[in-house]
């Protein structure tokens, strides 16, 4: 055998060379260990003296008034406003706020448990959620709009189809299944639909835009309202689900004979066809900010009081002949006695923090991020009721002192 | 050692001292890493169990684990839910174990015939390269297997692959309803096989490797061909080592979330077809456990994860025991 003429010469260099490299690598394993112990000692002595603090101990607040000391603020929930929440937290000095885009539920949880400052939601709280809110409960300040426009992937065809809201229903209850129908032609004149199966996209995570979406099909048909009904999740009949707005734009885009909906701004920055949608008006209306903006002022919606039952809270199908009738606002919820709700851990200068902050944000400052990023900035008359229910939140039974940075 | 050294290494003087304060502490940091390890793994049992216990007291057992219909929104009243007040694990457990088992499928073939040709057959210099960029795709992220797959993939299930399997196999019943969408089981299965496949063959490639030339030569002296080799000396020879691969890409497909959620047109029933869309429990997790509204849906979800280990948990265990036999069975054929 080959092995035996190997075994004579071999075998003592090869152990010699094992045995040589195990002390070798030896001396490099305690290298590495010394080299680990005093880097963990180094941060160790590094923690203590403070090298990590936060560094919203050296800002300083920008106001004519002297605000507190900066601190800490932190906020979770809806990734819908996530963008423009990171914008304002970036250009708000005064403070430092941690914003996490963790979804609508999840930030309801946070703020429910008490483990944020505030909570961010598409949705306005539920029965359920509202009843699980621990005392002595919270305030609803709707912060911001979005709205939801039907996007198709339909060759050949330019410009904006129109739909109405019966018609939107029915493809979405699976009673309309080809693009080339009847009734969508009637409102198309001049348009050659394809004969295809239309294939129906729908968001698979709860989202705000479902919200705005159910709202308006319940709204427009009976079956929907009495089935379906309107909440951030759907039992949907038909159709195939993407997750998140940025999901159900790219199947969309990928699958040719979809639709989908999505919030306005992503069919603006992604440059995907939507359609116009017929307003109670009996106008088809391409969404714009203007016309979303106009909407909401249109509605008339008179907003409950701010601890108030907010589920049915439209903004929708605002009467105005050109106000796009699919919107929905974007609330945070904080609670209305924040020493009463956090404890001495929450002392009043961070509550003077976090009230200055949502001052700053429902007014002209913050207010003027929303529209760069395709965001609907609020009313004026929005703006005043968000300002009172603001500066209704107390401490410990006593008002809050204000001072908000411009 | 007939020779003797006059200068042996170091380590092979005889040692009549203590040990050394590294050996030590060396000794405590490796202790550390193993208790430390374990007890991660019971902790986080344990908190699943604890999330858990409000599903575990307030759902049936029976309705949950063989529930159809799931519907976390009917528990609460009109606007927000209609129908049925159902937390049925089924649909996801199917879902789970029907792709995964179709990605098995399809990668134990193309993986084992991939580390077979590399190990036997691949001349020498293309071994390396090839082996190393099959490797590479086990450190592709998941997210990105799912966004190539919407872009690329499903437009091209949708319009030329799932008609013609339609057409020419619809008779099975495996391949009917619509198929326009190229979102469904077929599609989620076939990316997580290509998730899978590097996992099975780098580990058989190892295992083939390592079988000793002796044995190789040993059948080949017999006048065995190539096939007969690879057959009867090296593939008995890594079998463990096959299974273990092959084990290790079930428990990434059992768990794979982002590419699945991308792909499988996330519905929550039991999938009819293979163009059905479906949703497996690592999807569902990604879709509802962020925007959960109802009061029972979160346990009712940490059940489902504390399913999903089980799940993963009895395979291993299945597949040690097969191990086990097939070491048994191997010595006494070959003894």
């Amino acid at each position: 055998m080959s092995s035996t003429s190997g075994s004579a010469t071999t075998p003592p260099a090869s152990s010699d060379t094992i045995v040589r490299s195990k002390g070798k690598s030896r001396t490099g394993l305690y290298a590495v260990i010394a080299v680990v112990v005093v880097i963990v000692i180094v941060l160790a002595a590094g923690y203590a003296a403070g090298w990590f603090k936060s560094s919203g101990s050296t800002k300083s607040s920008t106001g004519t008034c002297t605000g507190p000391t900066p601190a800490v603020l932190s906020g979770a929930g809806s990734t819908l406003v996530a963008p423009l929440m990171d914008q304002w937290s970036a250009s708000y000095t005064a403070s430092t706020v941690g914003y996490s885009a963790v979804g609508s539920g999840s930030g309801i949880n946070d703020i429910t448990s008490k483990t944020v400052d505030f909570g961010a939601s598409d949705a306005p709280l539920n029965p359920a959620q509202r009843a699980a809110i621990p005392s002595p409960g919270v305030v609803t300040i709707p912060e911001s709009i979005g709205a939801a426009v039907p996007i198709y992937n339909l060759p050949g065809i330019s410009g904006h189809l129109k739909f109405t809201g019966q018609i939107l229903a029915e493809i979405y209850l699976g009673d309309m299944t080809n693009w080339n129908n009847s009734a969508l032609q009637a409102i198309n004149p001049g348009v050659s639909l394809p004969v295809a199966s239309i294939v129906v996209v729908h968001r698979s995570d709860g989202s705000g835009t479902t919200f705005a979406w159910s709202s308006f099909l319940s709204a427009s048909n009976s079956t929907w309202k009495t089935t379906l009904g309107h909440s951030t999740t759907i039992n949907w009949p038909v159709g195939v689900g993407a997750k998140g707005n940025s999901g159900v734009t790219e199947t969309v885009q990928s699958t040719v004979d979809a639709i989908g909906y999505v919030d306005i701004n992503y069919a603006l920055t992604n440059g995907v066809a939507f359609g116009a949608v017929q307003n109670p008006a009996g106008n088809y209306i391409v969404a714009n900010l203007t016309n979303i903006a106009s909407a909401v002022k249109d509605s008339n919606v008179v907003f409950p009081s701010p601890t108030g039952d907010w589920y049915n809270v439209t903004v929708e199908n605002a009467p105005g002949a050109e106000d796009y009738p699919i919107s929905t606002l974007t609330y945070l919820f904080v609670y209305k006695d924040l020493g009463a709700a956090y404890g001495s851990s929450f002392s009043l200068g961070t509550a003077e923090n976090l009230v200055n902050f949502l001052l700053w944000i429902v007014g002209p400052t913050g207010q003027s991020y929303s529209a760069p990023l395709y965001y609907v900035p609020l009313a004026s008359a929005a703006v005043t009721y968000d300002t009172n229910t603001i500066n209704s939140i107390t401490y410990n039974g006593a008002a809050i002192p204000t001072c908000v940075p411009s | 050692m007939t020779r003797g050294n006059p200068f042996p290494p170091r380590s092979l003087r005889p040692i009549h001292r203590a040990p050394k304060w590294g050996d030590r502490i060396f000794f405590g940091l490796t202790l550390l890493g193993a208790l430390g390890l374990a007890s991660v793994i019971i902790a986080m049992v344990v908190s699943l169990v604890h999330g858990a216990l409000p599903a575990f007291y307030q759902i049936n057992f029976d309705s949950f684990l063989f529930g159809h219909i799931w519907n976390p929104d009917g528990c609460l009243p009109p606007p927000i839910g209609f129908g049925p007040c159902s937390y049925g694990a089924l649909p996801f457990i199917v879902g789970t174990l029907v792709t995964s088992a179709i990605a098995l499928l399809i990668a134990i073939p193309l993986a084992l015939g991939a580390a077979i040709f590399l190990t036997q057959h691949a001349p020498l210099w293309m071994r390396e390269p090839v082996a190393q960029i099959i490797q590479l795709l086990a450190a592709v992220p998941s997210v990105v297997y799912g966004f190539w797959a919407l872009i690329v993939l499903v437009p091209i299930m949708a319009t030329d692959v799932n008609p013609v399997l339609a057409q020419n196999l619809g008779w099975t019943g495996l391949f009917g309803g619509p198929h326009n969408t190229g979102l469904d089981v077929l599609t989620a299965s076939l990316v997580l096989s290509i998730m899978t496949i590097p996992t099975i063959t780098a580990i058989s490639r190892d295992a083939m490797e390592a079988v000793p030339r002796s044995q190789k030569e040993a059948a080949i002296s017999l006048g065995a061909t190539p096939w007969e080799v690879t057959r009867r000396a090296v593939v008995p020879y890594s079998r463990s080592g096959i299974i273990a691969g092959i084990v290790l890409g079930l428990g990434r497909a059992l768990g794979e979330t982002m590419a699945v959620t991308m792909t499988i047109g996330n519905r929550d029933a039991i999938p009819t077809s293979l163009f059905s869309q479906g949703q497996t429990i690592a999807s569902l997790f990604a879709n509802e456990f962020t925007e959960a509204i109802s009061p029972l849906e979160i346990p009712a979800l940490i059940e489902m994860a504390l399913l999903l280990l089980g799940i993963c948990l009895a395979i291993n265990i299945g597949a040690r025991l097969v191990l086990a036999r097939l070491q048994l069975g191997g010595r006494t054929t070959t003894e």
